[in-house]
């Protein structure tokens, strides 16, 4: 095995590390079935709706916030627009009028967390919740949420499982895959208190948490990650309701989606970099001594191995050129591959890889079990197929964005 | 905080790796076993051909150019033979040992076809080819694929390729005969005297105008 290829074979024992601690974490405590129980108490909760030239769905995430099953004089919508140029202005006003439970402020564009920001200081309730405009809740997902909190009376904020709404596409399909296996990490690193996002769609918070750690940054362009790290920085205990379901488009296309995750993966670095004296920190708990530090390993380890990879497939697309070119031996049709066992790759990363696949593909399929996700073997496939060549590419891009101290692009 | 968990995790990850190494070998085991086999009915197949040359002085001429002696059979040994040094490397001592026992077969199978053709009055081309694994030997690696192509263009060349530096007796004394200088690739076409360095296919094919008299598999380029 040359060293390229150790090297490899390193990241694959890091991620497989990863993977087998988070199973061993999961079954140490499985999470409860979802039952129709009731929450003991219904506290005043208010949610902020950010937009932004969110016209196409905005009317449809309200729809379904005033859908929740929930007292209504204890629910209210506070519609932020910060400074939309399309209809979303008349769409949240609109609403504002017909619904006593939303309220409406238009303010002039100043980025999404000052928008939630406003939200904020304007709700006088017990909990304070955000929903991005693109994102639908369940019926029950707030009744859930707070069951949550009553569960363990010392969270401060508790976060849903996440689902891809109605998943048609290739790339929507892949997305599907992957959040479905974030529902798995989600529950997982809530049995290790080591949440790291505080995702825009549906994060519930306590009020006066915001009056103690501050209100939301800029944090290069994700908010909601920084205030996770906030929140463990001040010993503040995230947690996770798998059984409240929240429904979020994706993005569609190669481009979006790769402006979206070099958003969300440069906000990674850069927020680490921030955060930094939390790393390999055991004053931390996992979170400081495995999910960071993890989390940096193998932002760094996907883009080695993809580099090797595609170093290699270059090296040999060149040296087969050069061959042909100075051999002057004709270009035949690639051959099928022989049938024989005896030419079957049967490396030792061939097995590794083989092992790393089976064990996302067993973790993905607790995270349909447990969060009810309707993901089929279409979305699986898509995942295995095309995340490997797609991920880098957002990596790559985040890095050099770090490296050039180049803003990441929110739209 | 569970340091437990973390050195669990960690046995079970070694365990797997563990795994992945035994399976990878126990089957790099059976390659060796299965090339191991190959060798040993080839070699075999060719005592018998000896065998019945020497006792009865004379062989079936007819099945001999109906169906070359061997000639599947070796080639598919070789090709075994280059997966399994590819995946073990060339310094592995099973790989080795397997390349001794291959330069030997391809030998007797060389010395036995050259008795058969001024038996039966063939005219066969024999090509004995040979390169190094020392150092990055990119000519070599290009001399293989333009032979490669020859072969499969002309089934009845007969193509012998030996490691330079492999130590074994009877190659070495085949370098003497042949006076084969350490200056690769090296060939040596129907007994003629030593051709060295890289040579395309055109070049090639310069070098053994007896190809215009065999048979070929594929159209002509």
């Amino acid at each position: 095995m040359d060293i390229g290829a150790l090297g490899v074979g390193g990241v694959l024992f890091i991620a497989l590390y990863f993977e087998v601690f988070l199973l061993i974490s999961f079954f140490e405590q499985k999470p409860k079935k979802k039952t129709n129980r009731a929450p003991r108490r219904y506290p005043s909760v208010s949610i902020v709706v950010p937009c932004f030239n969110e016209e196409p769905t905005l009317a449809k995430t309200i729809y379904s916030l005033l859908s929740l099953r929930y007292p209504k004089e204890k629910l209210e919508v506070i519609v932020v627009d910060d400074g939309s140029t399309d209809n979303t202005r008349a769409i949240g006003e609109r609403f504002a009028q017909t619904h006593q439970q939303v309220r409406f402020f238009h303010k002039e564009n100043g980025g999404k967390y000052t928008a939630l920001n406003l939200g904020i200081k304007e709700s006088g309730s017990e909990l304070v919740g955000c929903l991005d405009a693109d994102s639908f809740v369940a019926p029950d997902a707030l009744c859930e949420v707070i069951k949550r909190f009553e569960e363990h009376p010392e969270t401060h904020a508790v976060v849903p499982a996440m689902h891809v709404y109605k998943p048609r596409r290739i790339l929507e399909l892949m997305q599907a895959a992957e959040y479905t296996f974030g529902i798995f990490i989600k529950r997982t690193f809530d049995n290790l208190t080591a949440i790291s996002v505080l995702p825009g769609p549906f994060s519930i918070y306590r009020r006066e948490m915001f009056d103690r750690i501050g209100f939301f940054r800029h944090a290069h362009n994700t908010e909601d990650m920084e205030i996770a790290f906030r929140m463990h920085a001040h010993g503040l205990k995230i947690r996770n309701s798998h059984t409240a379901s929240v429904y979020t488009t994706v993005p569609t296309t190669l481009r979006a989606l790769l402006r979206q995750r070099t958003r969300w993966s440069q906000g990674f670095l850069q927020n680490s970099r921030d955060y930094s004296y939390m790393y390999a920190n055991p004053r931390y708990g996992h979170f400081g001594l495995l999910v960071l530090p993890f989390g940096l390993t193998m932002f760094f380890g996907a883009l080695y191995a993809a580099g090797y990879i595609l170093y290699t497939t270059l090296f040999f697309l060149v040296q087969r050129v050069l061959d042909l070119a100075t051999t002057g031996v004709p270009l035949a049709l690639p051959q099928l591959p022989r049938l024989d066992w005896f030419f079957l790759e049967t490396g030792v990363l061939t097995f590794l890889v083989c092992a790393m696949f089976a064990v996302t593909l067993f973790t993905m399929l607790i995270g349909k079990n447990i969060g009810k996700t309707n993901i089929g073997w279409g979305s699986l496939v898509a995942y295995f197929v095309l995340y490997g060549f797609v991920a880098p590419l957002w990596l790559a891009r985040a890095a050099w964005g770090v490296l050039l101290a180049r803003e990441s692009a929110w739209r | 905080m569970n340091w437990q968990k973390y050195f669990l995790a960690f046995i079970i990850t070694v365990a797997i790796f563990a795994t992945a190494f035994y399976i990878a070998a126990r089957i790099d085991d059976r390659r060796i076993a299965d090339v191991r086999a190959i060798q040993q009915n080839l070699a075999l197949d060719i005592l018998s051909t000896e065998t019945q040359f020497d006792l009865l002085g004379e062989i079936d001429c007819d099945l001999i150019s109906e169906n070359p002696v061997l000639s599947n059979e070796l080639n598919s040994l070789a090709s075994r033979l280059a997966y399994t040094e590819e995946n073990l490397g060339s310094d592995n001592l099973e790989v080795v040992a397997l390349k001794k026992q291959y330069s030997l077969l391809e030998i007797k199978d060389y010395l036995l076809m050259q008795r058969v053709s001024q038996k039966c009055g063939l005219k066969p081309v024999f090509i004995l080819y040979f390169y190094t694994n020392v150092g990055d030997c990119m000519d070599c690696r290009r001399a293989g694929e333009v032979l490669t192509y020859l072969r499969q263009t002309y089934p009845a060349l007969r193509v012998y390729s030996f490691d330079y530096h492999l130590e074994l007796g009877a190659l070495q004394t085949l370098v003497g005969l042949r006076r084969v200088k350490p200056d690769l690739p090296a060939f040596v076409i129907n007994n003629r005297a030593p051709v060295y360095g890289f040579k395309t296919l055109e070049e090639m094919q310069k070098l053994i105008p007896e190809l215009k008299t065999l048979a070929t598999s594929t159209p002509k380029t």
